[in-house]
């Protein structure tokens, strides 16, 4: 099992199109994974849950894998965050 | 009594936003959202809870099939990008947090289909909607969108209502025109929008110009305060609207309607003229596109061509797209256009757009970091997939590819030497090519400085004035502080200009310009005198820049542009072309050049 957390520097925070970015990942994984926030932990598998969650930009967030392709998931997701979910961030 | 007025005082409203898109409408309002579903909160006979939950995920699948096409529609009029809202919205359908409980609602609660539905998503609209993040809270519309599909869905063992009909063309409001609203307007009973979100760069902007409708976006609560038969008028124009407008306004805007509709007739008139300088010199006139379904209406606007299509609009998204969906998409464009030419210049975006399966530092430098060409030719699977895209559109109209951001020869050369590998590659495979012209961009001083080595090797050059101005000033535009120091008119601008130019006519290859520059009119001006053969810029530029070319003689703008290549400053440029052309300019009543001009050099004024 493995954590990785993660700030969110998109400026819209995790909203229906990043929450399904996420869960496009997530859904692919063979390993179970969670997402932590503000107390609240869920099946990040859950397009709802996650969007749910109502992430703000500027926050911190936890992911935790567990099975056999749990680092490779994280990074994935790490990347997708690092990227701002491909939003323009100008404007 | 006589005046037997039962209806109730409407009061006038004004509010400021965004001018999203010029123009004036007065009409009806037609609120998009909202629509009533009976719904019976009863027991159901146990019997028939089977039946219902048959229902239901028949209404999924409906659903889902419904949103399928949405997102079909939604990659050709706006790309991939903005359809991957429609894969949220599928995922969702499919997510477990919101079936589970529909179902046990139905099987357990003993509820019909639809009161399952609406229970449980009302439930989920709520917490979203008191989220104490105000994006999320307004992002409950993708949930409001999904329940309304559902029930609609369920709607169908009831006879169907036709879907209530606008009272003639009516004013589009909304809190926020989604994807699914976009791709569902009837362009014909819609006279405009007004939006509550949005700036001028969204795609409300973008869509209502293309569709020549006026919109205001960014008025904050418009799709709170109204009501169904609330009357509208937009001033596109000047970012503002009217709610139940009094006599007075109403008589204004018809003022104001039949001056900017003889404008606008007038300036559609001339797109059956040619621009063509008094004496006789044509100057092709063509437009940027980035939206793909932005090629549908560009020959309205009188372009004969597309002088820039971007096409890093298809890879702004997870993975890059597979060659089918830019074979697509180009295909489209060039059918839309043929036999008119159309310039689609390569990727052009930071990497870190781009690749996702390396990890993206953070430059120091962006501007000029590893973006471009440079990307391209150290990803050459990326680069070849979108040659080879390319070429098998090419079959359906008349394609031009351009590379950007060419600093050296070199680039040059490798660029097209995987064009040629591409095309022999086809070739082999038994695919019949047209000829392609294959041009580049000259945006680096580097390039101007080699620029008699680069004609000999492309078929054209597109200058791009503003990365040219950002190097050759070292000024970056974005950076406030020095935003005055941006000035088209530096005479080390002007000189390069010149000089691409002239080493383009030695080799007998045509030069575009396809910056903001070219639809300024003092710069439209310079750039025809210095013999620039193309102009390519945002569609509804193309018809005023028209009018100024047709209002000159070649050869006097071709003196002009000699004055002004002498010249030391770029002070004494503009004080030079005001001089010459400002009266000119304000009696053809070219609206830009307000905007475009006395912005920029507010401090020219007393020069």
């Amino acid at each position: 099992m493995q954590s990785k957390e993660i700030v969110v520097t998109n400026k819209l925070g995790v909203h229906a199109r990043p929450a399904g970015m996420i869960v496009d990942i997530t859904g692919k994984s063979k390993s179970d994974v969670s997402l932590e926030y503000e107390g609240n932990k869920v099946n990040a598998k859950s397009i709802l849950n996650v969007m749910m969650l109502a992430i703000t930009p500027g926050s911190t967030v936890k992911f935790t894998a567990n099975g056999e392709d749990e680092e490779q998931v994280l990074a994935q997701l790490e990347q997708l965050f690092r990227d701002n979910f491909h939003e323009e961030q100008n404007d | 009594m006589k005046n037997k007025t039962t209806k109730k005082q409407k009061i006038r409203t004004v509010l400021v936003g965004v001018a999203a898109s010029p123009g004036y409408a007065y009409g009806p309002v037609l609120k998009t959202e909202r629509r009533k579903f009976t719904l019976d909160p009863s027991a159901q006979p146990t019997s028939t809870l089977a039946a219902e939950e048959k229902r239901f995920r028949k209404a999924v699948e409906t659903t889902a099939k419904e949103i399928e096409e949405l997102k079909k529609v939604a990659i050709e009029r706006l790309g991939e990008d903005e359809a991957r809202i429609f894969d949220s919205h599928l995922m969702m359908l499919k997510d477990s947090m919101l079936l589970d409980p529909i179902v046990e609602s139905i099987l357990k609660g003993a509820h019909n289909a639809r009161w399952a539905v609406h229970s449980t998503l009302s439930g989920l609209i709520t917490q979203m909607e008191n989220s104490k993040n105000e994006v999320l809270s307004e992002r409950a519309s993708d949930l409001k969108e999904l329940y309304n599909r559902l029930l609609s869905a369920l709607d169908e063992s009831v006879p169907k209502r036709a879907p209530k009909k606008s009272n003639g063309p009516s004013l589009l409001v909304a809190h926020e025109l989604t994807p699914g609203m976009l791709m569902t307007v009837d362009k014909d009973n819609v006279l405009g929008f007004a939006t509550d979100i949005g700036g001028r760069t969204s795609h409300i902007s973008i869509l209502a110009r293309a569709m020549q409708l006026p919109a205001v976006s960014g008025l904050r609560n418009i799709s709170n305060l109204i009501e169904e038969d609330d009357m509208l008028f937009i001033d596109g124009t000047g970012g503002m609207v009217i709610l139940n407008p009094n006599e007075d306004d109403l008589n204004r805007f018809k003022e104001k309607l039949s001056v900017y509709n003889k404008q606008k007739q007038e300036l559609f008139m001339m797109r059956q003229l040619e621009p063509m300088t008094l004496d006789g010199k044509y100057i092709t006139l063509h437009a940027n596109i980035e939206l793909p379904m932005e090629a549908d209406s560009v020959l309205d606007f009188g372009a004969t061509g597309i002088g820039l299509y971007r096409s890093e609009f298809l890879f702004f998204r997870k993975g890059a797209p597979t060659c089918e969906e830019q074979t697509h998409a180009y295909s489209h464009i060039l059918k839309k256009l043929s036999p008119h030419p159309v310039v689609i210049r390569t990727l052009d975006a930071g990497g870190d757009k781009l690749v996702s399966d390396i990890s993206a530092t953070d430059e120091a430098n962006p501007f000029m970091g590893w973006r471009s060409i440079r990307v391209c030719l150290s990803r050459k699977d990326l680069f070849k997939e979108q040659l080879r895209a390319l070429l098998l559109a090419s079959r359906e109209g008349h394609l031009r590819i351009m590379f950007p951001m060419i600093s050296s020869l070199n680039e040059l050369r490798e660029a097209k030497a995987l064009y040629q590998e591409c095309r022999t590659q086809l070739l082999n495979e038994g695919v019949e090519l047209p000829e392609v012209k294959v041009g580049c961009m000259i945006e680096v001083p580097a390039a101007v400085m080699m620029v008699d080595a680069l004609a000999k090797e492309a078929d054209f050059f597109s200058i791009g004035t503003n990365d040219l101005i950002q190097f050759t000033l070292a000024v970056d535009r974005t950076n406030e502080l020095i935003a005055n120091l941006f000035e088209p008119h530096h005479p080390a601008v002007l000189n390069m200009i010149d000089r691409t130019v002239r080493a383009a006519h030695r080799e007998g290859i045509p030069v575009c310009v396809c910056g903001e520059m070219s639809s300024d009119p003092l710069s439209t001006l310079v750039l025809v005198g210095l013999g620039v053969d193309e102009l390519s810029m945002t569609p509804w530029s193309i018809m005023e820049c028209k009018k100024i070319i047709r209002s000159v003689n070649y050869e006097d703008v071709k003196a002009t542009a000699r004055a002004v290549l002498k010249m030391d400053t770029a002070d004494s440029v503009n004080r030079y072309l005001r001089q010459k052309y400002l009266q000119m300019i304000i009696d053809l009543g070219i609206s830009s050049f307000i905007t475009s001009h006395d912005v920029k050099n507010p401090m020219d004024k007393n020069a």
